[in-house]
């Protein structure tokens, strides 16, 4: 269970994170929310596509790590087995709250994160009380994040509109003969991304969103990366 | 060969709406935007009262409507926000077989389990014989367990208009004939027109020429006239003089009292099926919208007077309502000899009325909709035909429904008042379920019963009113329990166990489901 608490220079001054602990917070995640700015770095590696959010329905910019519930196929021998790791993992175990009372937006900890140490890791405040490199590193990743879920949200509302979202549907017989059907995902409609008409196509364009619609449709070619790696497991299994 | 080329709907009730909806919406989809498209376009106008507001029947849907808002384009999560909408799945049938406090059964909208492959009522029958099973509607359907528990049949990741179990709606209907006007003039291009019909001209053949409109100096012509005014009848009753065959010597409740209750608080359950709850004369609809109950007390005056009716209304009420809040609705029973006459087809009540049972007015003119829509004819010649067509099918579905509605009756086992115990009586019951009742002690209800594909309930449905009520029948002489039949029932049966355990574990409450789709909507896919 995750506790948040607002982060507090004087609370957590001893506060360290070990940072080999937090790539195993994904470990067990068949899907991780993502955002258009680590585009190209996910692309070479995982499927980048849709989901639907379980509390409101919405769509969400997810990259696939695996099939079935709670499998990620990028975790392998208690590391993460990729050439990137996302950011909703990297910023482990922080996060963006918002104050009750003002409504502004604070960084909180998951104080019942194993990540979380009081003898080795790196330190979240120096001496003097104020914040490390680290943690500034760890600001950058946040802001990058609570930007691309806005970002994400303008990119999906057009998608919705131009009705080119269609969901993914997949039939995956792995090397054991076992099937398993693809749902819940959704990616972008190819045939009717080439009906559009110059106009549209020229409103996509200035808006930005032609390359990180190219990036999704390509990246999955990565399921055939995927399948091979379930294929591995179950062949070590 | 003259072309139809201008319809003119009257009436601006749901049935309006609706048929001049599905008309222009067919014919949008046929003619795209090519530019020939207006020459050949069909125009659809409607023309309404200004003093006559609609009269709000009908605010059970069947899950048809789902099919028919979809073909409208209307969005999902449009209509249930504006139309303070609801999810039904199904009606649950109370006090109707003994009247004691346990009695009860559901018609949900889900079939039984595998109904396609098996038959699940001999086997269920042969069990309750042993005196060892659950009721018919709980052993072979998991969807009473969701509306015992008010769950949603979906959830907000399901698309607008799936479902994981089958529904329909409950609605406001005032709402959502507003609904329905608006969408249909921004976005089917139908024109609206605000006047009382004053006068009918006539051609020589008795087709209707044009209508004489109150404000209007020229009279308003058209190839094609819908009544949908309402009891009234303005055109098919007044004008052409159609009687109504009426259906009250076999279905006899014949007045209505109507009114609703507000919740206690906006967090309050909502039910997720009708309630249908027997009284001494008649019987009590209790629907569910969004900010609000609908109840009604549906009884006949000859087994009951209005004082003893209203305070049976107010009782189950639990003092929640004020005699002045009541509205008084007679029901006339019946429907036209005749739908479509000449050049004037009826649709709604002005085609005919039946107690709110089974919910079957809007279903009804979202038949007649699709029929007038689908079949519609090119030329004045091909109007004969279909609507001779026309006549015949609906003849026949009204005859179905009256049929069906009286098996909720004639089965009872009540003798507590003269109500019931007339409806026992077998001179009420019309000889076309007579001999249905004959076949089914002997076999289960099943689509070959049946011989037209204009059903309107299916076989389904005929089962779980049938067996709710405890319809006493015998299937030993054609079945064995160790049969390859009955092992298939029994792991129907074992399935639906499955399904109860999942559905129930999965699926969200009604009113969480309605406030989120306020909140963030369904989406399309």
């Amino acid at each position: 269970m995750q506790k948040l608490v607002a982060l507090h220079a004087q609370e957590h001054k001893h506060f360290k994170i070990k940072t080999e602990a937090v790539e195993s917070v994904g470990s067990h995640e068949r899907m991780i929310p993502v955002v258009m700015s680590e585009f190209i770095k996910l692309s070479v590696q995982y499927p980048i596509v849709f989901t639907k959010n379980i509390e409101t329905g919405q769509f969400v910019l997810v990259a696939l790590m695996g099939f079935e519930e709670r499998e990620n196929l990028f975790w392998k021998n208690d590391e993460w087995d990729a050439i990137y790791v996302p950011l909703n993992v990297t910023r482990q175990p922080f996060f963006i709250g918002a104050d009750a009372q003002t409504k502004q937006h604070l960084i909180c900890i998951d104080i019942a994160s194993p990540c979380i140490s009081m003898e080795e890791g790196e330190s979240i405040y120096q001496q003097d009380g104020s914040e490390s490199e680290y943690m500034n590193t760890i600001r950058n990743r946040l802001s990058e994040l609570f930007r691309g879920e806005q970002e994400a949200a303008g990119f999906i509302d057009i998608l919705g509109k131009l009705d080119l979202l269609v969901p993914l549907s997949l039939d995956i017989s792995f090397a054991n003969e076992s099937h398993h059907q693809v749902q819940g995902v959704y990616t972008i409609d190819e045939e009717k991304l080439q009906a559009l008409d110059k106009a549209t196509i020229g409103e996509l364009h200035a808006a930005q969103y032609l390359r990180p619609i190219y990036t999704m449709i390509n990246s999955l070619s990565h399921i055939y990366g995927l399948i091979q790696r379930k294929n591995q497991r179950l062949e070590n299994a | 060969m003259k072309k139809i080329r201008s319809v003119v709907v009257v009436g601006g009730g749901t049935a309006g709406w609706i048929t001049a909806g599905r008309i222009a919406a067919l014919q949008k989809k046929r003619l795209g935007k090519s530019q020939n498209a207006t020459d050949k376009a069909v125009q659809v106008l409607l023309v309404e009262s200004a003093n006559k507001p609609p009269i709000g029947v009908g605010e059970g849907t069947w899950p048809t409507m789902r099919n028919t808002l979809r073909q409208l384009d209307i969005r999902e999560s449009d209509f249930i926000k504006h139309c303070d909408a609801t999810f039904k799945q199904g009606a649950k049938f109370s006090g109707w077989v003994t009247g004691k406090q346990d009695d009860y059964y559901y018609h949900p909208l889900v079939l039984p389990q595998d109904f396609s492959q098996v038959d699940i009522a001999p086997y269920w029958l042969w069990q309750k014989q042993q005196q060892q099973t659950e009721s018919f509607s709980k052993a072979v359907c998991f969807q009473e367990y969701l509306c015992e528990q008010n769950q949603a049949p979906k959830n907000i990741r399901t698309p607008e208009y799936a479902g994981i179990a089958n529904y329909a709606y409950h609605l406001n209907s005032e709402k959502f004939s507003r609904f329905l006007q608006q969408h249909c003039m921004e976005h089917l291009d139908v024109k609206h027109l605000v006047g009382d019909v004053t006068g009918v001209q006539s051609q020589p053949n008795g087709d209707i020429e044009s209508l004489v409109i109150s404000g209007q100096e020229a009279p308003l012509a058209g190839d094609l006239f819908i009544d949908c005014t309402g009891f009234s009848s303005i055109l098919l009753g007044k004008h052409f003089n159609v009687p109504l065959t009426s259906c009250e010597d076999v279905l006899f409740a014949d007045t209505a009292l109507a009114t609703r209750v507000n919740y206690d608080s906006s967090d309050a359950p909502i039910a997720t099926h009708t309630n249908a709850t027997a009284q001494n004369a008649g019987w009590i609809w209790d629907i569910g919208l969004q900010t609000r109950r609908g109840i009604g007390y549906v009884y006949s005056s000859k087994h009951s007077s209005e004082e003893a009716a209203l305070a049976e209304l107010l009782r189950y009420t639990g003092g929640q309502v004020n005699e002045a809040d009541v509205r008084k609705i007679p029901i006339n029973s019946g429907y036209r000899q005749t739908f479509w006459k000449n050049n004037c087809v009826a649709v709604g009540l002005s085609a005919g009325f039946i107690e709110p049972l089974e919910a079957s007015a809007l279903v009804l003119v979202e038949l007649s909709a699709s029929m007038i829509a689908e079949q519609f004819p090119a030329t004045r010649e091909l109007m004969d035909i279909v609507a001779k067509r026309f006549n015949d099918t609906f003849s026949y579905r009204w005859q179905r429904i009256v049929d069906f509605l009286k098996l909720h009756y004639v089965l009872t086992k009540r003798q507590d008042t003269a109500f019931w115990k007339d409806n026992q009586d077998m001179t009420s019951v019309p000889e076309s379920l007579q001999e249905l009742l004959q076949l089914w002690r002997y076999h289960s209800p099943r689509d070959y019963d049946f011989t037209s594909n204009n059903e309107v309930f299916p076989a389904a449905s005929w089962q779980y009113v049938l067996f709710g009520m405890g319809f006493e029948a015998d299937y030993s002489h054609t079945y064995n329990p160790d049969s390859y039949s009955s092992n298939m029932a029994n792991q129907a049966m074992m399935k639906n166990k499955g399904m109860v355990d999942r559905c129930v574990a999965q699926l969200p409450k009604h009113r969480e489901l309605i406030d989120k789709i306020h909140q963030y909507g369904l989406q399309s896919i």
